[in-house]
């Protein structure tokens, strides 16, 4: 559960004021807005990069405050899928991944037997078993942002937030990713993903409730219908 | 995968020893006196610096890369080894006599180092581009160089020739004396080196990435100057500056290790970097009856190409 209260979201001015909202766990939703209306900046401040200007919000059991002084405890909280990934030499893709675990290692860094498993059920869960092995330099920009979902969902936390996680991605794989998230907020309770997106009308046939951005307010609409998001816009 | 890079640790580990051997041989068969005096006096001081300082070279350029992200850092292009210098030069030339002792030779060497890395570093926060952090690289060391050659033309003969000796880098200036301190000071590097494994894996997706991931990201990079001074300060003091090892072992080990888990670079760079060492003073020591080369002078031939070659291929 995401429970946002009088938050004023920002860098120098307020970019986006909130009121109220309360967010249940065990849904996706998308956030969706135009150009230039603040998703990301948003986003920065749900992952605790971005210090609200004004007022709070809680990820379940812990204040956004709590989780900014603690970038330990945050790593086990929320996890954050950058929209870009530029791979590193030498860092093969099954190695990425299993940087997610990192919060969830001792101080030298050593994976477990049950780390490698975990890494290796979501390559293969999003087809990415057969490129483990590959340079993350070498990789399509598309199997970068499924690599960087596929790590994002080892870290294994309660909150995973993604920035445009579909741009690089075609059609088939736009539709892998919404059924994988859709899949990981209901394995486990108390899981939340919010996602910024551009694509309206694959939200709408899924049923997603969205999050939209609109002149400096947010207004989440549970059972979204286009001319609903349309007259926000 | 992993099985392979252990293979190649086990082997480079291997090849280690025999060198190590053949670098007690060679040295006696040079020295032709077979007295445990020579042998503790000189040979075992002479092996443990090539060791020592080839082990900690690696390591702070494979730490500085990682700092910067950057593979073409490294404590001889970005002028960390030219802070020590001029350190060491200011405590000679201008310290009163009582005040030349181990103890403040090696820390002037290790602030030099320290503030050298810690300047340049708060430069690469304004530059965007390898070329431009390594040509301030460049222009910071004949700055030092400068500063140094102005501080020599007050002092006397003898000591200019000291610091001239001195700065040409030289595996044999270290004592049986001063041997336990340089170990003392490199095995330390190392050991606190392992603890940040973890870190330094994070830290190659890049700060934000490696923040979100859990790591405190400000103390490590503090931590990894430190060391990096430390290392790179002491053996800069006992061995003078020392080039290329410190940028190419650490590419080397990426090469051909194809990973970046730095529990496997560190221990590789570790071990590659020995035994560069230990064989470039073996080819000083059979080149030695018809000339006697500096040891800069073998790393830059092998090294410089390599490097040559190391930037050529980032295009």
């Amino acid at each position: 559960m995401i429970s946002i209260q009088q938050a004023q979201v920002g860098y120098q001015t307020a970019l986006i004021d909130i009121a109220q909202l309360a967010l249940p766990a065990g849904q996706i939703y998308a956030l969706i807005g135009r150009n230039g209306s603040g998703k990301s900046t948003l986003l920065q401040s749900l992952i605790g990069q971005l210090p609200l200007r004004a007022g709070s919000i809680s990820v379940g059991a812990f204040s956004l405050e709590e989780l900014q002084k603690n970038a330990a405890l945050r790593a086990t909280q929320v996890s954050f899928v950058a929209s870009m990934f530029t791979g590193v030499e030498a860092l093969t893709l099954r190695a990425y991944v299993s940087l997610g675990r990192v919060p969830h290692l001792g101080a030298f860094g050593r994976l477990q037997a049950t780390d490698l498993q975990f890494v290796d059920k979501v390559l293969q869960a999003l087809n990415l078993s057969d490129l483990a092995q590959k340079d993350t330099r070498k990789l399509s920009d598309g199997e970068r942002q499924l690599a960087s979902l596929a790590r994002a969902i080892v870290q294994d936390t309660p909150l995973m937030v993604l920035d445009e996680p579909a741009s690089f991605l075609d059609y088939f794989n736009r539709e892998l990713l919404l059924d994988q998230l859709q899949q990981w907020v209901q394995q486990k309770s108390e899981r939340t993903a919010i996602f910024s997106s551009h694509d309206i009308d694959l939200c709408l046939q899924k049923g997603i409730p969205m999050l939209v951005l609109h002149h400096q307010k947010l207004t989440l609409l549970a059972k979204p219908t286009k001319q609903e998001v349309m007259a926000l816009l | 995968m992993k099985q392979r890079s252990i293979q190649l640790l086990i082997s480079t580990g291997i090849l280690l020893l025999v060198l190590t051997w053949v670098h007690l041989f060679v040295l006696q068969q040079a020295n032709g006196a077979n007295s445990s005096m020579i042998f503790w006096e000189f040979q075992v001081p002479r092996l443990l610096s090539a060791l020592l300082a080839g082990a900690g070279l690696a390591l702070s350029g494979l730490l500085m890369q990682n700092l910067f992200q950057n593979p073409m850092a490294g404590p001889y292009v970005l002028g960390v080894n030219s802070g020590a210098s001029l350190f060491i030069a200011i405590l000679v030339l201008g310290a009163a006599p009582t005040f030349l002792n181990e103890f403040s030779y090696v820390s002037a060497a290790m602030i030099g180092a320290f503030l050298a890395a810690s300047f340049m570093f708060v430069v690469s926060k304004r530059v965007q581009n390898i070329q431009s952090l390594l040509v301030i690289g460049l222009m910071f060391a004949s700055f030092t160089g400068a500063i140094e050659a102005v501080l020599q033309s007050f002092a006397a003969p003898e000591q200019v020739k000291q610091l001239f000796i001195w700065n040409m880098g030289s595996l044999q200036q270290m004592s049986a004396a001063q041997a336990p301190w340089m170990a003392t000071l490199v095995i330390f590097g190392i050991a606190t080196t392992l603890f940040l494994v973890k870190g330094l894996n994070a830290m190659v997706l890049g700060d934000a990435h490696a923040l979100q991931l859990g790591v405190k990201v400000k103390q490590l990079k503090i931590v990894i100057l430190f060391v990096t001074a430390l290392l790179a300060g002491s053996i800069t003091a006992y061995c003078g500056p020392i080039a290329f090892v410190g940028l190419a072992i650490p590419n080397l080990a990426r090469a051909l290790l194809k990973t970046q888990d730095h529990l496997l670079l560190i221990l590789f760079s570790v071990l590659a970097g020995s035994f560069f060492l230990v064989a470039i003073d073996v080819l000083i020591l059979l080149l030695d009856p018809w000339l006697s080369l500096p040891v800069n002078v073998l790393t830059a031939v092998i090294g410089a190409p390599y490097v040559a070659y190391l930037m050529l291929r980032q295009r």
